[in-house]
């Protein structure tokens, strides 16, 4: 059981890869009546985690048993997933694929892959959010829009006052890079707005011009050279400048070369000030995802058993490159919703192969599963490990009890090794 | 029932016991060395062979933010070294970066017990405890940087000796680390302000104090909590020609520090390979320049024994380079245009770690020098027990090649056989060539056994074969009576390479070296004790310095008890003289 009914504080809030941890929740019986602090999303994680739990159609050791038989009937298992649970039961997962030889991978394959395949060309200079808060004179969100995404990284990481920049809405810079004016645009101190598709031209222009080349063109990606010569004096001139990135630099045209492009940039400004940047990670725990594998497998996503040690090929052993190949013969989803993000293709190949879906609530995934297994909620109703999108480890607190017979997910998938194992034998 | 085993017949060099090559009987009892076991304890004929403690590693970046950086970053570093599972392992990766399991496994088919991690952001401390569960078969512990975090500065500036000993003292107990790492103190920081802060009296940038006296605050800190393990020491200036100078410099700043209870050694010069770079008498500082400081430095280490080093052997071929020392890795990066990651990290290391991947050639001029310094000081130092063999896993070169480094030590004939393919600059900027030492066997075990125990404080239960050590063993199939190892160096990478039997706390890891366990070892922290008034006071004054600089809350910065009590070996300290 968990404490008695009270104030509890400190509380890390498992929605995005912010994982603001200054969450006070109001906590009567085994109910969450109150979230002080949290954004609206965190306000509906948690008063809500107990709505739309996913159905489980006979007990948890049944359930257990049908997934291991599916498991080891199985010659290309893919296990995917995992950004939403925390690190336990990431490590259980990759034990599950390495004893069957099977494929895992997990959902950055489909958000941040490009720029984990950046850093692999280039490096990256990596920021820390409370870096940002105490020095960053600009800040610069490309592709990102933070308002409607991750609620709170303006408010308590970029506008809130810092140690060197005391006032942070007077002395520092937000700029917003897209293509159509965001939200977040509208908050910002500029907003740059670029052609569709230019990011990879635009980066290129910037990081030429900073090194005093001359562009032989009047404008590139709908920004002039003026304008282009503007930013670029902007950014050598900043004390200590931050570029936050999401999905619009990642997914479109040039993907892992917009990043590549991006981390030469902000590298070579560093010649002429301190720059760093930060993905705008989504799912709370994607980067610790990447973490567990890649200290476990020495690659952070992407990673195949199926020779018995790990190799790493991403658009081989990616999800849905395998699911539209029709490569998998059955899949161990765990905390992640691939029926509702996927490509058709990849879906439809989804749809005719058993799929194990181990998740709290019901989903697009849990509709076309064969087997459902309802798991508790980590950070609200059970403990874990989880990593901030700078890097930072977090301990997310167990507040509530779970709903009667539920277990966190690393349970789940001990439960389902150790009848893998059995049956093997 | 305990489980006994006798091990007889081998030839022992246990230098902490006074043993060099007697054939003698080790008895193990539940995981200890003991004096005797009885007759139904399992028997093991070794039949002459050459008996040590499992190795002590003290310095190897094993686990860790930047450690997880450099994985990711360079799938290449993996994929020529696949290691598929077995029945008794997992599965992994090699090369300089190995996966957790495969770290754990190389060191158990070396002979290697025990794996200290130098450099832990204590901030990200539950991150290295998450992956301390997933590395088997070693012992290890974790240092946690002190050199560059505001909090420092602040106890630095304010004269409060007491309050920075504190802070100190709840950073090892709430986050679970085993002594004092200190990188780079000042510089890492002054390079977010975009100052380049090499100098150890320069100012670190708005704090008004100098390198100088964080090295020495944080130096007399550790002694005045009478940590088992003293400063553990990177200066700053590091890999710079000529920087011999500064190390030397600074290693005089502290030299009047008194040890704890009388004790000699108040620092560990970690990686000295990088720290006394000389320069041609006359000439500057640009590479050109560049000269083995190892001989100087030597010199300077027998005169002076207030400190003990390790190597940093550079021992060519693909390397990694990752340090807390962020602007040095920027440095190195213009020099090698390839890859360069930065690690910021709040408060604590604000300039950032750094990694760039890195090859070492022979055949290039400032490499073959940089080989050549270490191998000159260890082989002119007269006191092996301050000198510990280290490659700094993975910065010269992966902790897979201690055996290529025994040889180097071990064998003139196999430092000449190096030199003659290497840069002449090897030849002409370093006296290597004219040095005829050759170390021993017995110098061997002290280097790689008996004193880094010794230094890391853990010389109860480690580094010897002595009644009440843990029963940590490796046995090598050589009979030492029956060669040459001088002039047979091959003989020594291929005995050394991998154990005829490794032992930890009594179980057998590893035979013929392969690896046939997969066990959790401990994970060792010190719990300095400090006086009820300072415990409050620091409590007090670190709430409101965390909640202000920090990204997130003091109440969840200690690392959970769930994480660590699986795997945690708590030393306590009696602190409790530190006035508040």
């Amino acid at each position: 059981m968990t404490e008695d009914s009270g104030m509890k504080e400190n509380i890390v809030c498992p929605f995005c890869g912010c994982l603001c941890d200054d969450i006070a929740l109001s906590v009567v019986g085994n109910q969450i009546t109150d979230n002080k602090n949290g954004c609206s999303i965190s306000q509906a994680k948690f008063l809500n985690h107990h709505d739309d739990r996913l159905a489980m159609d006979s007990s948890v050791e049944e359930l257990v048993k049908k997934a291991a038989e599916i498991i080891v009937k199985s010659k290309r298992l893919l296990v995917y997933g995992l950004s939403s649970t925390e690190n336990d039961a990431h490590r259980e997962a990759y034990k599950i694929a390495e004893e069957v030889g099977g494929v895992v991978d997990n959902t950055s394959s489909v958000c941040h892959g490009p720029t984990i395949l950046g850093t692999q060309e280039s490096g990256e200079s990596i920021a820390a959010l409370a870096e940002t808060r105490h020095r960053a004179d600009l800040v610069i969100y490309w592709g990102s829009n933070p308002q409607f995404a991750h609620p709170r990284h303006m408010s308590r990481y970029v506008r809130a006052d810092g140690l060197f920049i005391k006032d942070g809405k007077k002395d520092r810079k937000i700029w917003v890079v897209d293509v159509r004016k965001t939200i977040s645009a509208g908050v910002a101190d500029k907003f740059v707005k670029i052609n569709p598709g230019s990011d990879l031209e635009i980066i290129s222009a910037l990081r030429a011009i900073a090194r005093g080349k001359i562009l032989d063109v009047e404008e590139v990606g709908g920004l002039s050279i003026n304008e282009l010569t503007e930013l670029v004096e902007a950014m050598k001139n900043a004390k200590y400048g931050v570029l936050f990135f999401g999905l619009g630099l990642t997914q479109s045209k040039g993907r892992h070369r917009n990043i590549d492009a991006a981390i030469r940039l902000i590298q070579d400004l560093n010649y002429d000030s301190k720059w760093s940047m930060m993905p705008m990670r989504g799912h709370y725990n994607v980067a610790g995802a990447n973490k567990t594998s890649t200290w476990q497998t020495g690659y952070p996503y992407a990673v195949d058993y199926a020779r018995g040690y790990p190799r790493y090929q991403p658009g081989e052993y990616t999800a849905v490159d395998m699911l539209v190949r029709g490569e998998p013969d059955a899949v161990l989803n765990i905390a992640a919703d691939p029926a509702a993000h996927f490509p058709r293709a990849a879906v439809k190949h989804l749809a005719g192969i058993p799929v194990i879906n181990l998740d709290p609530k019901q989903n697009m995934t849990s509709l076309l599963a064969k087997v459902n297994i309802q798991t508790a909620i980590s950070g609200i109703e059970c403990d874990g490990a989880a990593v901030r999108m700078d890097g930072l480890p977090l301990y997310l607190k167990k507040v509530v009890d779970p709903p009667e017979g539920v277990l966190p997910d690393r349970d789940v998938l001990r439960m389902i090794y150790d009848e893998v194992r059995r049956l093997k034998k | 029932m305990s489980k006994q085993t006798i091990l007889t017949n081998g030839r022992v060099y246990d230098p902490m016991n006074g043993i060099d090559g007697e054939i003698k009987d080790i008895c193990i009892s539940d995981g200890k060395i003991v004096e005797r076991v009885d007759g139904s304890a399992k028997k093991i004929d070794l039949k002459g062979r050459l008996v040590m403690a499992g190795g002590v590693d003290m310095h190897s970046h094993i686990v860790g933010s930047k450690v997880g950086v450099g994985r990711a970053m360079c799938p290449e570093d993996h994929r020529k070294d696949p290691v598929p599972k077995t029945k008794h392992t997992r599965s992994g990766v090699g090369y300089t970066m190995p996966s957790s399991y495969v770290i754990g496994y190389r060191y158990s088919s070396m002979g290697y017990t025990t794996v200290i991690e130098p450099a832990l952001p204590a901030l990200k401390g539950l991150g290295s405890w998450e992956e301390l569960e997933d590395l088997p078969n070693l012992d290890s512990g974790l240092l946690p940087l002190f050199c560059n975090s505001m909090i420092t500065f602040n106890y630095v500036k304010e004269g409060d000796p007491s309050g920075l000993a504190a802070y100190i003292a709840w950073i090892l107990q709430k986050v679970g680390g085993l002594g004092v790492k200190v990188v780079n103190p000042g510089g890492t920081y002054a390079w977010a302000h975009g100052v380049d802060l090499r100098d150890p009296d320069g100012e670190i940038p708005g704090w008004d104090i100098s390198p100088r006296e964080v090295t020495r605050g944080l130096c007399q800190a550790v002694e005045s909590l009478g940590l088992p393990h003293m400063m553990h020491f990177h200066p700053n200036n590091l890999g710079r020609v000529g920087n011999i100078e500064t190390t030397i410099a600074q290693l005089d700043s502290i030299r009047d520090i008194k040890g704890h209870g009388g004790r000699e050694h108040i620092a560990h010069l970690t990686h000295m390979s990088f720290e006394t770079l000389g320069s041609v008498e006359g000439a500057g500082t640009d590479w050109g320049d560049l000269a083995s400081g190892g001989l100087e430095f030597a010199k300077y280490f027998n005169k002076n024994k207030h400190f003990t080093a390790d190597m940093g052997q550079i021992t060519f071929g693909p390397a990694t380079t990752m340090t807390g020392d962020g602007p040095f890795e920027f440095y190195l990066w213009q020099l090698t245009g390839g890859k360069w990651a930065n690690i910021a990290v709040d408060v604590e290391l604000a300039g950032g770690a750094g990694i760039v991947p890195y090859t070492y050639s022979p055949k290039a001029a400032g490499n073959s020098v940089q080989w050549a310094i270490p191998l000159e000081f260890a082989l002119n130092v007269d006191d092996v027990w301050r000198c510990i063999m280290s490659t700094d896993h993975p910065n010269a070169g992966p902790f897979t090649k201690y055996p290529l480094v025994m040889s180097w030590l071990m064998s003139k004939k196999q430092r000449d056989t190096w030199m003659e393919g290497m840069h002449k600059f090897a030849h002409e900027r370093s006296t290597l060539p004219t040095i005829e030492r050759e170390w021993s066997l017995y110098e061997i075990a002290i280097s790689t056994r008996a004193a880094p125990a010794k230094i890391l404080g853990l010389e109860a239960t480690k580094g010897h074969l002595g009644v009440g050590a843990d029963a940590d063993v490796s046995v090598y199939d050589v009979d030492t009576t029956k060669v040459d190892f001088a002039k047979d160096p091959d003989r020594i990478i291929k005995t050394f390479s991998t154990s005829y039997l490794t032992f930890h706390h009594g179980q057998q890891m590893a035979k013929k070296g392969k690896v046939n366990a997969s066990v959790n070892g401990k994970v060792w922290s010190v719990h300095p004790e400090l006086n009820e008034s300072l415990w409050t006071r620091i409590n007090k004054e670190l709430e409101v310095m965390m909640n202000d600089w920090y990204s997130h809350s003091f109440y969840n910065y200690p690392v959970p008890e769930r994480y660590r009590a699986p795997l945690e070996q708590k030393i306590p300290v009696d602190s409790t003289s530190v006035p508040a």
